[in-house]
């Protein structure tokens, strides 16, 4: 089975990335399942995380941008604190079609041109054409390499961030488990634990603040804004 | 004689990208300690922006582990 789909050219990441694509559709369709208005059980645990995780990004990037692209941010969320914890099942990087999904350097790469490219459409929807790229050149024209390089630095950086922040926690669980195979790696995986949350924190936190970035002085937002007032 | 080299080279880059962020790290934690005892209700808030700081010098660190790991390719 596995060396089929090694022959299509899959690797370990891709494989471990698609079945979690397919146990978290599962879950989703499993929860959305029967919808109550009083909900209880499993629909009821799931819209207080969903609740929970709107209300933060709600307070980052104000209501009608987060009521507008919160499906965004939030999947890429969920999405990399599965993958991240992946990494913590026994023989992950050891078996046959077993990897944390970023903690190979494609996967983190593939989500950032994903972002660098909806940044794109998302502002020229919100400004409604070319003026989303005024920005480049917002307070004089000289800006506008230093701008350029800034955008582009920003795809690479959350690249780096993600895949050498999980990378370098599986090689110093690893070495530690050479070092010292009983009890040494477990103290090392409580803060994995922690690292890959904040990780996943972090990428959709800041492509919350980009989209903000992006929008800015857009005429809706403007609008959303003066009805607040 | 080179693969020598290059072991010192990784070292001295891993340990150089690391001070510099520690130290600035040491210093947002501090403060955002510092601020939250004083301000407790405004905690959350501090604690996202604590984080995200974090985060932009953690990256410095990644980069020079980035580069370890090419130059441990090369030995």
């Amino acid at each position: 089975m596995i060396e089929k789909l090694y022959a299509i050219g899959m690797n370990d990441a891709m494989i471990t990335s698609s079945v979690l694509t397919i146990i978290i559709c599962i879950f989703a369709i499993i929860a959305g399942r029967n919808l109550q208005l009083m909900p209880s059980g499993l629909q009821n645990v799931v819209e207080m995380g969903v609740e929970k995780l709107h209300g933060f990004f709600e307070n980052l990037m104000g209501k009608y941008l987060c009521d507008r692209y919160f499906p965004v941010v939030g999947t890429l969320f969920i999405w990399i604190l599965c993958c991240n914890y992946s990494g913590l099942l026994p023989l992950m990087g050891k078996a046959h079609g077993m990897q944390a999904p970023t903690s190979n350097i494609n996967f983190p790469l593939g989500m950032a041109i994903v972002v660098l490219l909806l940044l794109q459409v998302i502002g020229i929807r919100e400004h409604g054409g070319l003026k989303a790229y005024k920005r480049l050149v917002s307070p004089f024209f000289f800006m506008l390499p230093l701008m350029l390089i800034d955008d582009l630095a920003k795809p690479l950086s959350l690249t780096f961030r993600l895949y050498g922040n999980t990378f370098g926690d599986e090689e110093v669980v690893h070495i530690f488990g050479e070092l010292c195979p009983i009890g040494l790696p477990v103290l090392m995986q409580f803060l994995v634990v922690l690292f890959a949350l904040i990780q996943a924190l972090v990428f959709s936190l800041l492509t919350a603040i980009y989209i903000g970035e992006v929008c800015e002085g857009a005429p809706a937002l403007e609008l959303a804004h003066h009805k607040l007032d | 004689m080179t693969t020598g080299i290059i072991a010192i080279a990784v070292a001295i880059t891993i340990s150089i990208s690391t001070i510099g962020p520690a130290l600035g790290m040491g210093k947002v934690g501090s403060s955002a300690m510092e601020s939250m005892s004083r301000q407790p209700e405004v905690m959350g808030e501090l604690r996202t922006n604590m984080i995200l700081a974090l985060a932009f010098m953690e990256a410095l660190t990644i980069y020079g582990l980035v580069i370890a790991f090419m130059l441990l390719g090369k030995m």
